[in-house]
Formats: structure tokens, C-alpha cells, sequence
């Protein structure tokens, strides 16, 4: 790296064209994929990373657990490939937690590196979660698996592209391995092209400002971001936090999963410290390290200063002890499908850590699960086999200022929901409720958030139901004396209005035309003692509908 | 029978325009707007512009309008209490929306609540199915029940907002009769009729919000008819719509949601006339105010349309100019971030107390200081002096950054103007670029207050070579609208292969729109020879779920398209766009779109009067010094001209500053100024 410095105009300068970049490969992908789960969800992200791996810039809606993910991928792909077999037109595709830096198997990672006057200069890389990647269910997340090797392909850092050429043999396998091989075809097809977008924007940019002015910039924003990180988190009082809090279960009929953090700050710097968390277990709730580590970037981040640019500087910032072999470092080979309720969970433990020492930034327990729902079979028109994964929000935690949001995606997972009409349209399926929880959300001076409760029926086939719930079990809990927010369930409804109640994560279930699915979310929990809860909010609570009369009366003493 | 005006209402000013038809003569007029009632201002500025220029008030035969009652109404929650009737199951879908939070990382950041609370959602138990089918109608004791609650609950106006009711419209419909006729005096906003898209929230949204502007929007426009029939009662009235088009104020008054970002819109009108005129073709457009900019594209002599966009926090699913909006404006503060870099925006010092430079008490630095410590602004001050320059005050508000990044206050004020330009560029490459279209092949149309300051290092860094300043950046709103076609867009939600051969399956669903927009050429009394319309087709690879636009030029909506050709377009549609394109998958056909125009006549036989006099080099009124590279470190002396005296044909070099009543235009070294026979500036970047 050169000696060169680079004031602070030129840099914002810089760092908006990367920004730029992250952000046009970003949506390209949106709005050129295939699964319902880029398109719509958005659940992709996209960065640009320096030719050592390290990251630089990410698109403004990336999602928290991609960042470290990226990451992963670049370490396994530097390790393995070293400098000279890294080639112009090369694109590496990998997915696989413990060897390629994933999180889990859905999200399929690819990285292309951008040549200036025949040197690497850059990586450009983006993260897709594919709607299926094979295993023994269709779409690669349902509970009662116990390995890996049951929950897709495993792809390790390899070329899908070489100098420019597509690697056939590779792809072939990719494709031969999944349910809807076309639809795959067309997300690929999309992550490519982004790929390819984003090299040629990063070599225009790199004719305008000189390959070397760039690796020393790309230095200086990574140092700019961990010193204003560290200056935020020297503000937090320094001290030893600890909490604890457990997870339902693991689809496996292992209960109650003990996540303890004991969280150390001294001058500027921090640690979570993971000792006491329950060993890794048998069931996909297993959390690879990228992704407890890209969690606890969410939640400082998300405490202490949110606007803090995405990049390496947060990574380094966050210091993470935690045994490998545990709930939270799972090693191989570990399920971790649906790692991503542990990390909402993780969240919430770091939250109540550190809920004295920052009590205007903490809030209440959240919904604190990606509650997820697969639904799959055969269309009735063609019999083509379809796949169709969603997660659903819930309550968020009430607030020092004001109350949890109603019927959202909550910390580190922000993906939107597929409008009804087009599921409908896609789907051999009908939403027959999509609501807010009545008295769901946890009471408080300023109270949690609603569930949401969303029914869908099989339309013409038997559908097979695959779930993934997280606080059906343990509440939301509340804060400084809020009341803790409702429990979710999954439950089918026949025909007849009777319920019939699932397990936290139901595996295969058979949904024949004219039983309902029913799902439903937690409500977060309240922040600060009830008793304190303006009349007026009262009376809203009451008129909305959200609170039952019983409700109101019992927490409020409101009638 | 022989003026057009006309009118944009902004914030600050009412601006007219008129012109005669005949002769080709041009007014141009400007009052302060009186925002407690707007239709004040209209009448005394058009009184005013009339005996001015000795305009009869019959003779005017057309007035058109731009209006912000709509958005106004809407950013101060100024609308009406409004009631929703929705599918049994589906009341809270408004709230819930997408299920996201606006910023990922933010734990405090909420989108706006819903404009209709949730006790006033009201369920009704009725079903369509996504292939049109009715799953279950309405009973009629379930439509008397709702009509009482909707009737108890008191509300001004309601919506109707059914699941699939795009596809089959028969539930809404009689819901929504029954309401009229059980509560007279309701206002009904219904989904399948104000934009029937697929996507429920996003039509719920925009159906919502029509029916929260409606009650406001007519009684402005009541009030507007009866002012304007009395002084001019001859001249067809025309309402500017965000689509760029007019519409009759019968119809604004069902549709007020159309009108939500017509202000921005008719400055891309003015732009496009005033770049026709010039024989521009391909343009981009930068207004550049004191808050934001807005930029948009102009391709071919159309501006390109966008039907997705949020407005205050809401999403509005309807046919619109597409116009970026930045937080780039004179007024914007630049500040210091957390870890030490130099941001400017999108905060502003606003009209009051403004930009520390006017003297009106502002102390932050803001880009307008910037440019007043960089010698590009009057000392003497705008508006012919009437605001005076503190310069004092500019330096001592740059120092305020300048110092903690260890800059000069010059090389800072040069940092916020390279900053707010490259803002401004990364605005310009959303709409271009990343649309696939290559800016080097655009001229750049500047306007507002702020931009000519700017434009010309905006096009230097996006390579575009040209950059047209229009004789009157302030008006090019009003102007705008006098140049409007009436316009209405029609829709078809609907999903059909693309096979081989001729797509007869197209016909029905053409031959439907078409009947629609027969009707509405009929109820806005369009002859026969200014209607036009165009046919575009939203298509998608099967499985994707963003569709691309393909326009028809050539398609007749008695005639089924060939599906081969439809192919072919729609894959250079994606290569364009998105670089690839799988020419073996299965294309489809979602949204069959048609637009129709009454076009306004333009006479083409109207001559500018060309000017015989010998040209002299224009001569400088002053000199004064500018800075313009930090580098050298000694402002240049830099001749200033007054726009006023710049006569066609005349030319001048860089670097140069060209000031007129409300904005300046800066030239750097080695660029080249002609003005052209229409008085534009177009100048040439180094």
C-alpha cells in the first residue's frame, strides 16, 4: 500500500462512488432475479471488498448477516486459491458454513475480483438466498434434521467462472441438486450479471482516481469507521454485563437452549464474551460464527451508533469469545439452516445485557425469531413441483420514547413479505387471514408490539408444510418493569374451526385442501411499568381494537 | 380565442406563462403565492398579467394548472378522516404493509401511520381469487352492515380496497355503488378503479390516499372553477397530473392522487419544450432549489415514467414522471460525520433562516455559503439586490468546518461544492445508468435556483458534453404546462403467455381499454383529430417478478401483435437494462397498458422574429475574482455578464459568470458559452 493520504473531501467523494456501486449491483439483482425470495424479500446483499478480503463498502439494504458471511467467503476463497490463481473474468461461488465462511445453505455467495492494468484491485461480491438448495426438504429450512449433509449442497469456495468461461461441470451439479433447477438457473443468471456489473463500474471508477489512491482509500475507511465506532462504544460505561435467555427448542425435542453473554467494556474497546452457552445441538438452529459475529455487529451498531458505515472497521470493533462446539460456533457438522432465529435471539440477550448501562437505546424483547414457514407440493394445473418459503414478522420491543411497532420484521432481518395477490398468483395457495394479534404485544408505559397472524390454505393439492418457530415457548420479556409479550404457535384448522396445534418446528406436515395453516408470531415486550401509560394511549389501544376490554383492565386498570 | 396560460403554484411564487397562439407572443408573470388559499394568488396574477401585456380575457382559451394542494394537504395531515373497507382477514394490511422498518439498523425509525386508523377498517366478508374468479360475493345483509358502520363512524370519505379486485372488479363495484347511494354526499375512492395493479398494498396505499385528498382537492377545485368562470369563462381548464399529462377538473376531482407530483413534473414538460425547441432530443434534467434536487430523463423528446414511488412515507403506485430526488439544494448544511469525513445534506438551512450568507440570522454553512466565499455569487446580491450577500457572515460559517478537518476555509468551500456535485451525479446515474442509459449521450437541462451554479461540473463528471441553461430557469414550470397534452393512463392487470405467432389472446383485453379511453376522449371533448394514444406491455421471463416496460410504437389496438416480435423486444428491453438475457425462456405479459392524448395543436408555422444586427462580443459588466481550483490557490479574475444583454448568436469562453434575476450560471476555464436563437445558454464543457 502506497503512502498516500487522502483528505476528507476526496474520501466522502469515494466512498459515495463505492456506495454507488453496492448499491446499483443491488438492486440489478433485485429486479432480475428469480425467487420470490430475492425479488420481493430482498433478502440479498451486495459489497465491494479490497484485494484482501477485507470489506469496504455494502449496499445501503444489505442485511446484517450477510456482512460477515462475505467475509467468510473471501477468507475461504483467499486461503485456498493463492494470488497467481486468482484470474480476470474468474467468478468463485460458495455456500457452505463451515468451510466457506456461510451462515447457512440457502444463501449461495459470489465473489468476482476486478482487475486494474493486471492486478487484482478489488472483489466484488453478493449474496443470494436461494428458495431451495435440495436436501430432505424442499426448501432446505425445516426442524428435525441432525446434519449438514441433510440440508442441501454443500458448496465449498470453488470457480463457477474461469478467465470469463463458465465452469459447465460445476454448474451442472449445482443445478442437478436443487427442486426448481430453472428457477436456480435464473437467480445464478442474475448474481452473475451483478457480478459483471460491478466490475466494470469498479475499473470505470478506478480510471477516474488511479488504482493506487483507491487500496489507500479503501484503508482509510475501514480506519475512519473502527475509530468512530470505538469512540461510540468508549461512551458505554465501562463494566461487565451479563444475561441470559434460552431458545425453544431445536426441532430435535431439545428444549429450553441456554444463550449467556457476558459483555465487557473497557475504553473503547468490547467484548461478548459467549461462555456459558448450551454446546451445539442436535437440531438446524445452530449458529456458524460469521453469523453470531455479523449479530453482534447488528446489535452495537443498532445501540450505539446506526449510522456507522457497513464495513471491516465494525467487524474489528466487535470482539467474540465463544467456544467452537457451541450453540453459537458450531462446527461440522452441525444443521444450521435456521440459524437465523439463534441470531435474533442473540440480539435480545446482548440488549438485555445491556439494557442499564444504555437504557435509552435498549429496548424490549422483540418477536426475537425468523419465524419461517416452507410450503411445497405438486400445482393441480401441470404438477410441476412447486416451493415457497416466507418469514413473518412479529411484535418489536416497546421503546424508551415510544412503543414496540406493530406486525414487523424486527432487528436483523428486514425482508418484506410477497404481496398476497402474488403469491396467489404464483402459488397454489390462499391467505385467508393476514392480521395483527389482538392483546399480543407485552404491557408497559410504552408496550410491545402485535403479532401477526397469518392463515394460508392448500388450493386443489396436498401441501406439505415445513415450519420454523421461535418464541412459541419463552416470551418476549419485557423491560424496567414492562410486561412480557405473547407467545406464538403454529396450528392447523380444519374444516370444522377446530384447531390443532404443531410443534415449535413442524417437519413434512400434510395440509390436504380445506385445512388451514395457521401461524402465528410473538408480540414484543413492554418498556417501563404500565402504571405510567398515558390515559390518551389508553384510549387508543381500547378504540384500535388492538387490546381487549379484559386486556385493558387487567394491565391498565382501564375501563 | 388565442392564449394558452399557465399557472404553477410553488411554495413561494405563482408563476405564469402565457402564450399566443397566432403570433407567437410570450408573458411571463410572477406574484407571491398566498397558501391559505391558493386560488388568490391565481386571480390577481392573472388579473395582473393581463392588463400588463394587454391580454384579453376572453381570449384566453386554455388554462392549465399545476397544483400542490394535494401534497401539501398530505405532508401537513390537512386531509379528510377517511374509512376503509377491506376483505374479512385483511384489515390491518395497511399497517402491517411490507412488515419492514424503514432503516435496518435503526431501532427508533417507524414508517408514518396509516391515514386511516384502525378502527375505522372496517371487514366485509367477500373473496376474488387471483384468476378473477368470485371466491365469495358480499351478502347483502354483510353490505347494509357496512354501510351502517361506515355511516356511524361520520367519515368524509371512504375506500374500497379488495383483494384480486383487479382482476375482477364486481365486489368493489357494488360495495361501492351501495355506499353512494346510502350515504349521499360520501366520497368513494375504490382500488380497481384508481389504479387496477396487482400488488395489494401498494394499490390499497394510493387508493387510501386519494380518498384522503379528495374532500380537500374539491373544494379547492370548486372554488377554482367558479373564480376562473367568472374572469375567464371561455378557456378550457386543464389540471397538471404527475404523469406529465392534463386532465379536466372533473376528472382531478375523482383522482386528486394523479396530481401528487405535478409540480416536479411540469418542470420535465418545460425542459422537454424548451429542449424540443432547440432540437434536443435526449435530456437530463436538474432542478436544483434550495433544499433538493430533482433529476429525470427525457429520451427521444419523452420523459421517462415510473409507476413505484413513495411520497411522505407512503407508496404511490400510479404512472409518473420519474424524477430522483436529493438532498442537494443551495440551503443544504454541510457537516462533519462521526469518523471526521465532510457530508453535505440532506439537512437544510431552508428559507428561514437560510444559508448564513443572506444574513437572516442562518450561522451553518451551507452550499450557497460556499459559493458566496468562492466569489461565484453577487456581492451586490439576487433578485437585482434585494438580498444582499454577507460575506462575513459565509466565511465564518465554512470556518465552522473548514477548521476541524484542518482545511482553508476556501479549499473547504470548494470541497462542499465538489461534494454537492457528486451527490447530485450519483442522483443523475440512478436515473440513468442504472437504467441503462449512458449520460454521455444526454445534454444536461439545468434549472431552479441553484443550478447553474452547478450543472456544468455535474455534466463534466458524468462526461456529458453539453449543458443547456433555458432562458427562464425560473418559470420553466409554467411553461411547462402550456405545452401539456391532456393525458390519461389505462391499465390491465392480467397474465398471458407470449407464444409464436399473432397474440389473439391480446385482442379482448385491448379492445376493453380501448373502449374506456373512447370514453374518455368522449367525456373530456377530444376532436377526433387530437387523439392519440400508445400501447405498452409490461413482460417478464416467467418466474420473475419485476417487469420491464416495452412500448409499442407501431401497435394498432386492432391488431394482435406478433409474439415473435414482442420477444425480441422485450430480450433488448432486458439486455438493455440488466446486461443478459435467456433467450430460451418463457416470456409473459402482465400488464397491458394504454395511454391516450389529446394532444395540444401546436402551430408550426409560428417564426421567431431572427435578429439582423451585427453581434458584438458581449462585454463583461464587471470583474471580479472566483476561485475555481484550489490548486492555484488565487481566485482568477473572472468576467461577469449580464443575461440580459447576451443576444443570439453571441458567444463567450470560460471561465465566466453569467447572472440574472434569480440565478447565476458559472463557467469553468476553457468552457464554451453560446447563446442560441431561443436565448438559451448552451454551453460546451471543457
Amino acid at each position: 500500500m502506497s503512502d498516500l493520504t487522502i483528505d476528507p473531501i476526496s474520501l466522502e467523494i469515494m466512498l459515495n462512488a463505492l456506495r454507488s456501486v453496492a448499491d446499483e449491483t443491488y438492486n440489478a439483482l433485485t429486479r432480475s432475479a428469480y425467487s420470490t425470495n430475492i425479488k420481493e424479500r430482498r433478502d440479498h446483499s451486495t459489497a465491494v471488498m479490497d484485494a484482501n478480503g477485507r470489506l469496504v463498502a455494502q449496499a445501503e439494504n444489505s442485511l446484517p448477516v450477510h456482512l460477515s458471511s462475505m467475509a467468510g467467503l473471501m477468507r475461504a476463497l483467499l486461503d485456498k486459491y493463492p494470488g497467481a490463481e486468482i484470474r480476470e473474468g474468474d467468478i468463485f461461488v460458495s455456500n457452505d458454513p463451515h468451510v466457506a465462511g456461510g451462515s447457512h445453505l440457502p444463501d449461495i455467495n459470489l465473489a468476482m475480483p476486478v482487475f486494474v492494468n493486471g492486478r487484482c484491485l478489488a472483489f466484488v461480491c453478493n449474496i443470494a438466498h436461494h428458495a431451495d438448495v435440495g436436501g430432505m426438504v424442499p426448501g432446505s429450512i425445516a426442524g428435525g434434521m441432525t446434519e449438514i449433509y441433510q440440508e442441501g449442497l454443500r458448496i465449498p469456495a470453488v470457480k463457477l467462472f474461469d478467465q470469463g468461461q463458465l465452469v459447465r461441470d460445476i454448474f451442472d451439479i449445482l443445478l442437478l441438486n436443487v427442486r426448481v433447477p430453472d428457477e436456480r438457473k435464473g437467480d445464478y443468471n442474475a448474481q452473475i450479471a451483478a457480478c459483471r456489473l460491478g466490475e466494470r463500474r469498479m475499473q470505470e471508477f478506478a480510471g477516474r482516481h488511479g488504482p493506487e489512491t483507491l487500496e489507500t482509500a479503501f484503508g482509510e475507511i475501514i480506519r475512519r469507521t473502527e475509530d468512530r465506532l470505538r469512540r461510540a462504544v468508549s461512551e458505554i460505561p465501562d463494566g461487565t454485563y451479563s444475561f441470559e435467555d434460552m431458545m425453544d427448542d431445536d426441532g430435535c425435542e431439545n428444549y429450553d437452549i441456554v444463550i449467556r453473554i457476558t459483555v465487557r467494556v473497557r475504553g473503547g474497546r468490547i467484548s461478548f464474551d459467549f461462555a456459558g452457552t448450551a454446546p451445539q445441538t442436535a437440531g438446524n438452529i445452530n449458529a456458524p460464527i460469521n453469523a453470531s459475529h455479523a449479530t453482534l455487529c447488528y446489535v452495537l451498531k443498532a445501540l450505539v451508533d446506526p449510522d456507522v458505515p457497513n464495513n471491516e472497521g465494525v467487524l474489528n470493533v466487535c470482539e467474540m469469545i465463544a467456544e467452537p462446539g457451541t450453540l453459537v460456533n458450531c462446527v461440522a457438522p452441525a444443521p444450521c439452516a435456521a440459524r437465523a432465529n439463534t441470531c435474533q435471539r442473540i440480539v435480545d440477550v446482548v440488549i438485555g445485557a445491556l439494557k442499564d448501562a444504555l437504557p435509552e437505546a435498549a429496548v424490549a424483547a422483540s418477536n426475537g425469531a425468523n419465524t419461517a414457514a416452507v410450503y411445497s407440493g405438486a400445482r393441480p394445473d401441470s404438477g410441476e413441483t412447486y416451493v415457497y418459503l416466507e418469514t413473518i414478522g412479529g411484535g418489536f420491543g416497546g421503546r424508551a420514547a415510544k412503543d414496540g411497532t406493530d406486525g414487523v420484521q424486527v432487528h436483523s432481518t428486514n425482508t418484506s413479505n410477497l404481496p398476497i395477490e402474488v403469491m396467489e398468483t404464483e402459488y397454489p395457495l390462499r391467505v385467508s387471514r393476514y392480521e395483527l394479534v389482538q392483546d399480543s404485544g407485552g404491557a408497559g408505559e410504552h408496550r410491545g408490539g402485535l403479532a401477526i397472524r397469518r392463515d394460508v390454505e392448500p388450493i386443489g393439492h396436498v401441501c406439505n408444510f415445513s415450519g420454523q418457530g421461535e418464541r412459541f415457548r419463552h416470551a418476549p420479556w419485557g423491560l424496567f418493569g414492562g410486561s412480557s409479550g405473547k407467545t406464538g404457535r403454529f396450528a392447523l384448522i380444519l374444516g370444522s374451526g377446530r384447531e390443532t396445534r404443531l410443534s415449535g418446528k413442524p417437519m413434512s406436515v400434510e395440509v390436504p385442501p380445506g385445512v388451514t395453516i395457521s401461524a402465528q408470531t410473538a408480540g414484543g415486550g413492554g418498556y417501563g411499568d404500565p402504571e405510567k401509560r398515558s390515559a390518551d394511549r389508553c384510549q387508543e389501544d381500547f378504540d384500535s381494537g388492538k387490546f381487549s376490554p379484559e386486556f385493558m383492565k387487567r394491565h391498565y386498570g382501564f375501563r | 380565442m388565442t392564449w394558452t396560460v399557465g399557472v404553477d403554484v410553488g411554495g413561494s411564487f405563482t408563476d405564469f406563462f402565457a402564450v399566443n397562439e397566432h403570433d407567437g407572443r410570450t408573458a411571463v408573470h410572477k406574484v407571491l403565492s398566498t397558501p391559505q388559499n391558493p386560488a388568490q394568488a391565481i386571480i390577481q396574477g392573472l388579473r395582473e398579467m393581463c392588463d400588463d401585456h394587454g391580454i384579453a380575457t376572453h381570449a384566453i382559451s386554455r388554462f392549465s394548472h399545476g397544483t400542490t394542494v394535494g401534497t401539501n394537504a398530505l405532508i401537513q395531515r390537512k386531509g379528510a378522516r377517511v374509512a376503509l373497507v377491506t376483505t374479512s382477514g385483511f384489515r390491518d394490511l395497511l399497517e402491517i404493509g411490507r412488515q419492514t422498518r424503514p432503516s435496518i439498523f435503526s431501532l427508533q425509525l417507524d414508517h408514518p401511520a396509516p391515514l386511516v386508523p384502525r378502527g375505522l377498517c372496517f371487514e366485509l366478508d367477500e373473496r376474488t381469487g387471483p384468476g378473477g374468479e368470485i371466491v365469495r360475493s358480499p351478502s347483502d345483509v354483510g353490505i347494509l352492515e357496512t354501510i351502517d358502520r361506515v355511516r356511524e363512524s361520520g367519515v368524509d370519505a371512504c375506500a374500497v380496497c379488495f383483494l384480486f379486485s383487479f382482476a375482477a372488479d364486481s365486489n368493489e363495484r357494488r360495495i361501492a355503488a351501495a355506499l353512494r347511494k346510502g350515504i349521499p354526499g360520501l366520497y368513494v375512492s375504490r382500488s380497481s378503479d384508481i389504479y387496477p395493479e396487482i400488488r395489494e398494498f401498494e394499490r390499497f396505499s394510493t387508493t387510501v390516499l386519494n380518498a384522503y385528498l379528495q374532500p380537500v382537492f374539491d373544494e379547492y377545485l370548486t372554488t377554482l372553477e367558479s373564480v376562473l368562470g367568472e374572469i375567464i369563462p371561455s378557456a378550457a381548464i386543464g389540471i397538471n397530473q404527475s404523469n406529465g399529462g392534463l386532465t379536466s377538473i372533473g376528472t382531478g376531482r375523482d383522482y386528486p392522487v394523479r396530481t401528487i407530483l405535478s409540480g416536479p413534473a411540469a418542470g420535465v414538460l418545460g425542459s422537454i419544450h424548451v429542449a424540443l425547441e432547440s432540437s434536443y432530443k435526449n435530456v437530463i434534467t436538474l432542478d436544483m432549489g434550495g433544499t433538493s434536487a430533482d433529476v429525470g430523463l427525457v429520451r427521444e423528446g419523452e420523459a421517462d415514467l415510473s409507476t413505484s414511488r413513495d411520497v411522505a412515507g407512503f407508496p404511490v403506485r400510479l404512472p409518473m414522471i420519474d424524477i430522483h430526488t436529493v438532498g442537494a439544494g443551495g440551503g443544504s448544511v454541510a457537516w462533519i460525520d462521526r469518523d471526521g469525513l465532510l457530508k453535505v445534506g440532506p439537512r437544510s438551512a431552508g428559507a428561514d433562516p437560510g444559508p448564513a450568507c443572506y444574513g437572516r440570522g442562518g450561522v451553518e454553512p451551507t452550499v450557497s455559503d460556499a459559493n458566496a466565499v468562492l466569489g461565484r455569487l453577487d456581492p451586490s446580491g439576487l433578485l437585482g439586490g434585494k438580498m444582499k450577500i454577507d460575506l462575513d457572515a459565509a466565511r465564518n460559517a465554512i470556518r465552522l468546518v473548514a477548521e476541524p478537518i484542518g482545511h482553508s476555509v476556501e479549499a473547504t468551500a470548494l470541497g462542499i461544492s465538489d461534494i454537492v456535485v457528486a451527490n447530485m451525479v450519483r442522483a443523475v446515474r440512478r436515473i440513468s445508468v442504472e437504467r441503462g442509459y449512458d449520460p454521455r449521450d444526454y445534454t444536461l437541462m439545468s434549472f431552479g435556483g441553484a443550478g447553474g451554479l452547478h450543472a456544468v461540473e455535474v455534466g463534466r463528471m458524468l462526461g456529458i458534453r453539453k449543458v443547456v441553461v433555458p432562458h427562464s430557469p425560473g418559470i420553466l414550470c409554467a411553461m411547462g404546462l402550456v405545452v401539456a397534452d391532456m393525458k390519461e393512463d389505462l391499465v390491465r392487470s392480467t397474465r398471458l403467455p407470449v407464444t409464436d405467432g399473432n397474440l389473439e389472446s391480446l385482442r379482448p383485453v385491448l379492445e376493453g381499454l380501448a373502449k374506456d379511453l373512447d370514453d374518455w376522449f368522449e367525456a373530456e371533448r377530444i376532436p377526433g383529430c387530437d387523439r392519440d394514444c400508445q400501447i405498452a406491455l409490461d413482460m417478464r421471463f416467467v418466474g420473475q417478478n419485476h417487469e420491464l416496460r416495452v412500448p409499442l410504437p407501431d401497435a394498432s389496438v386492432d391488431s394482435a401483435p406478433s409474439g415473435s416480435r414482442l420477444t425480441d423486444m422485450f430480450l433488448t428491453e432486458h439486455r438493455r437494462c440488466y446486461g443478459y438475457a435467456n433467450a430460451d425462456d418463457r416470456i409473459e405479459i402482465i400488464n397491458v397498458r394504454l395511454t391516450g392524448f389529446g394532444r395540444r395543436r401546436r402551430d408550426s408555422s409560428r417564426e421567431r422574429k431572427r435578429s439582423n444586427r451585427e453581434l458584438k462580443c458581449p462585454r463583461p459588466v464587471t470583474v471580479r475574482p472566483v476561485l475555481f481550483d484550489i490548486a492555484t490557490d488565487t481566485p482568477a479574475d473572472t468576467p461577469v455578464f449580464d443575461r440580459e444583454v447576451l443576444e443570439p448568436g453571441q458567444w463567450l469562453r470560460g471561465p465566466a459568470v453569467v447572472r440574472q434575476l434569480d440565478s447565476t450560471t458559472i463557467l469553468g476555464p476553457g468552457d464554451i458559452l453560446l447563446v442560441d436563437e431561443h436565448r438559451n445558454l448552451v454551453i460546451d464543457v471543457s
